[in-house]
């Protein structure tokens, strides 16, 4: 009875423990080797860590590289995650999270060899191996404020997040400026909820859809019609808390959620870019040349790295004066002559 | 300790709580003379018999209010409540949250009806949860695995409604699988005799690696299974127009609903019947149940199977309400947190639902308190709903009484 019980113990925590694994295939040995390292919330968020790999993927593609991947189910997972790419024998490891910051540093500066990168994280101190890749979300975050601030019918807008961090608030932040900078050129009195400028709404998660639900839903029923979640998969409860309340839109964030969310494609106003695909791609091409240098890249609306999405169905809801103030917006960021935050 | 001292300084703890929260509620909570609160009372979606904003002044208000409690307070020194002691003190308690309110509405509007739609929404699959865990528990197994049968059931539930077109499949989906968990916490724990603690952990592991690795690579290629047909409100016609308390309780799914009728059903059954005697007594003496001839493996395995059918409900509130889709660990501890909710309301089905409603009511006021002008750091606010499960258990609770033979397998002598 003992013995039988010990087994079959151990045969579900080693079946969990299997299952819990994952990685891609392997490859010829000759192809250079690009490995992620997802943050929390998985590869296939449909946001922030599914964006980065599908830069993996286009390396994988067009550039013939072997790509694998490691999620963090929690913040314990970074180190064993590097080190376990590390072990592999990884050219470039590329993590995904600012949360990934710390540790993804001591890795760099323990293994000079290996090159690295990350996305949004900026270091003070300067590393041949290892890319910060930050990206002006801001810039992006302002045209959709924009856009909201002239097509909302309630007046209000809002928008809340996973987690009260830079790469996340930036976002917030540049969403507000837009609105404010409508509310200035357009005397309208457009008013944010969930943010406002230092502090907000965040439901403490990137996972959790029924609070992203009822987030969302708090703020339709105090006026808001158009939200923004900027929470990874943790956003799409913004999306089932508009189709029940029956009206209103969102901004998606990261990628396009027209495409990367089908059934909430009638209900996407926009989506503010972020092309961490664009920079993965960049960063493992020159891995692949031999070009790769470490430091800092920061993508905006003059480099392309970001935007914001067309309007799809939306289309007819946008005026056209709004979109050729939206080009003007564009050209005042790109010559500093509009500010971005508020 | 004297038979009769024990209330009177438990009282007196009590009035000393009261009065620091009236002191506080009047210190902190200051506004202008001229501030104003807008609580709006319809849902916003319209209603046939709308109500009038109740506007009020913040700072006369929130003194009222402080008054009330102190008076309270004092009414517990002297003379005290009697058995409803505690229950003076979820008032004053409430009237501090509604101090908060006011003061953090100040100069803008605050939907009630969002707030208590949002305490229900939240409170369903805590409720369930609980409901599960005082079943298993109440029959001596202990069940730390909710948060894994509630990962179980979102995730089948999602697949089931999905590929079956509708949401009572899904339901049925959820109900299995959070019934398979239960059957295999019942294996490992009743006929193994394993540690409770490690099979529940083991198990919870186990759901979390299975629903991960099958999203990844099942879900992620074939978006169509996870597309779940959702419930969708059911407003109970006439009931549903009642001002404010009809688009709250009477306009809800029918999870919703079946979690009220899932308390009183545990509860009438648990204490009322046969069967409701037959479960507790194995949970609190099995030799003794044994020899007067009650299964006490048998039942076990029962009420730990029955927990798993209303944690699975639980699970599908996830993926049939909450969301238009599974994602990897989107239960988010809501399990643990159900845990919590049993022994706050004391093993008890009702004290599950009231446990159950606290958490809901704890989760919506921190979205509220956030998105309002409050000098109060956001983080801060979101850990609302353990700051008030430390206080209720500290202070109110009690000495829990946990059934006798919790956590230890039987084994016939």
């Amino acid at each position: 009875m003992r013995r039988s019980t010990r087994g079959g113990l151990a045969a579900v925590a080693a079946t969990a423990l299997l299952l819990s694994a994952c990685g891609g295939d392997g490859a010829d040995e000759a192809a250079v080797k690009a490995c992620q390292i997802t943050d929390t919330g998985g590869i296939d968020d449909k946001s922030f860590n599914e964006t980065a790999w599908n830069g993996f993927l286009r390396a994988e593609e067009e550039l013939g590289v072997e790509v694998k991947y490691l999620e963090s189910t929690s913040e314990a997972d970074y180190d064993p995650n590097i080190q376990a790419f590390l072990d592999e024998g990884c050219d470039i490891i590329i993590t995904v999270g600012f949360l990934l910051g710390d540790a993804t540093e001591a890795a760099a500066q323990a293994n000079p060899d290996t090159k690295f990168a990350i996305v949004d994280y900026a270091y003070e101190a300067e590393y041949d191996n290892l890319l910060g890749m930050v990206f002006a979300t801001e810039q992006a975050g302002f045209l959709a404020g924009y856009v909201s601030a002239a097509v909302t019918e309630t007046g209000t807008v809002g928008t809340w997040g996973g987690i009260n961090i830079p790469p996340v608030s930036a976002f917030m932040q540049g969403y507000l400026a837009g609105v404010n900078y409508h509310n200035d050129q357009k005397g309208t009195s457009v008013e944010v909820l969930g943010w406002d400028g230092a502090d907000g709404v965040f439901i403490g998660s990137f996972e959790a859809q029924d609070l992203g639900n009822a987030a969302t839903a708090e703020m339709l029923q105090n006026g808001a019609d158009i939200v923004m979640p900027v929470a990874g998969p943790a956003g799409l409860g913004a999306g089932t808390a508009i189709q029940d309340f029956g009206s209103g839109s969102m901004v998606w964030v990261d990628t396009d959620g027209y495409i990367s969310n089908p059934n909430f494609a009638g209900i996407t106003l926009t989506s503010v870019e972020k092309k961490m695909d664009n920079a993965v791609f960049a960063a493992i091409q020159g891995v692949v040349d031999g070009t790769f240098a470490g430091g800092t890249y920061l993508g905006t609306v003059e480099n392309g790295g970001v935007d914001i999405s067309p309007f799809h169905d939306f289309e007819d809801a946008v005026p056209d004066d709004v979109k050729a103030e939206l080009d003007d917006i564009r050209a005042g960021i790109i010559d500093g002559s509009i500010s971005t935050t508020p | 300790m004297s038979g009769a001292a024990a209330p009177v300084r438990r009282r007196r703890r009590f009035a000393a709580f009261g009065g620091l929260l009236a002191a506080l509620v009047a210190a902190l909570l200051r506004a202008d003379a001229s501030a104003r609160t807008a609580f709006v009372l319809n849902d916003a979606r319209g209603a046939r018999f709308p109500l009038p904003d109740l506007v009020v002044p913040v700072a006369g208000t929130v003194r009222i209010l402080a008054a009330l409690i102190l008076a309270l307070a004092v009414l517990l020194a002297v003379r005290g409540a009697g058995r409803r002691d505690a229950a003076v003190v979820g008032v004053m308690g409430g009237l501090a949250v509604v101090a908060l309110l006011t003061w953090a509405g100040a100069g803008t509007s605050i939907s009630v009806v969002s707030l208590l739609r949002g305490t229900l929404f939240a409170a369903v699959p805590i409720a369930f949860g609980a409901l599960a865990g005082v079943l298993c528990e109440r029959s001596g197994v202990i069940n730390i695995a909710i948060e894994g049968q509630f990962l179980a059931g979102a995730f089948t539930a999602a697949v089931a409604a999905s590929i079956l077109g509708s949401a009572w499949w899904g339901l049925l989906g959820g109900i299995a699988a959070g019934a398979l968990v239960g059957l295999m916490l019942a294996g490992l724990t009743i006929r193994f005799a394993a540690d409770q603690i490690v099979s529940g952990v083991v198990l919870i592991v186990f759901a979390t690696g299975v629903t991960s690795f099958l999203t990844s690579q099942l879900l992620a290629g074939t978006p169509s299974w996870n597309a779940p047909v959702r419930f969708q409100a059911f407003a109970l016609p006439g009931l549903s127009d009642v001002p404010l308390l009809g688009p709250i309780v009477f306009d809800q799914t029918v999870l919703v609903y079946l979690m009220l009728l899932a308390v009183a059903g545990v509860q009438f059954g648990l204490f009322r019947t046969r069967w409701g005697l037959r479960l507790r007594s194995v949970g609190e003496h099995p030799a003794a149940a044994d020899t007067v001839g009650i299964p006490v493996l048998r039942t076990r395995y029962r009420a730990v199977m029955l927990g798993g059918v209303l944690a699975g409900v639980g699970g599908s509130w996830f993926t049939l309400e909450a969301a238009s889709q599974f994602s990897k660990e989107m239960t988010g501890g809501r399990g643990f947190i159900a845990l919590a909710a049993m022994l706050v309301g004391r093993y008890s089905p009702v004290g599950a639902l009231g446990a159950g409603l606290l958490f809901g009511f704890a989760d919506a006021l921190a979205t509220a308190l956030q998105r309002l002008p409050v000098p109060i750091p956001s983080s801060l606010l979101r850990a609302t709903p353990y700051v008030i499960t430390i206080v209720v258990v500290a202070g109110l609770v009690g000495r829990l009484r946990v059934p006798a033979a919790d956590g230890k397998p039987y084994v016939k002598a």
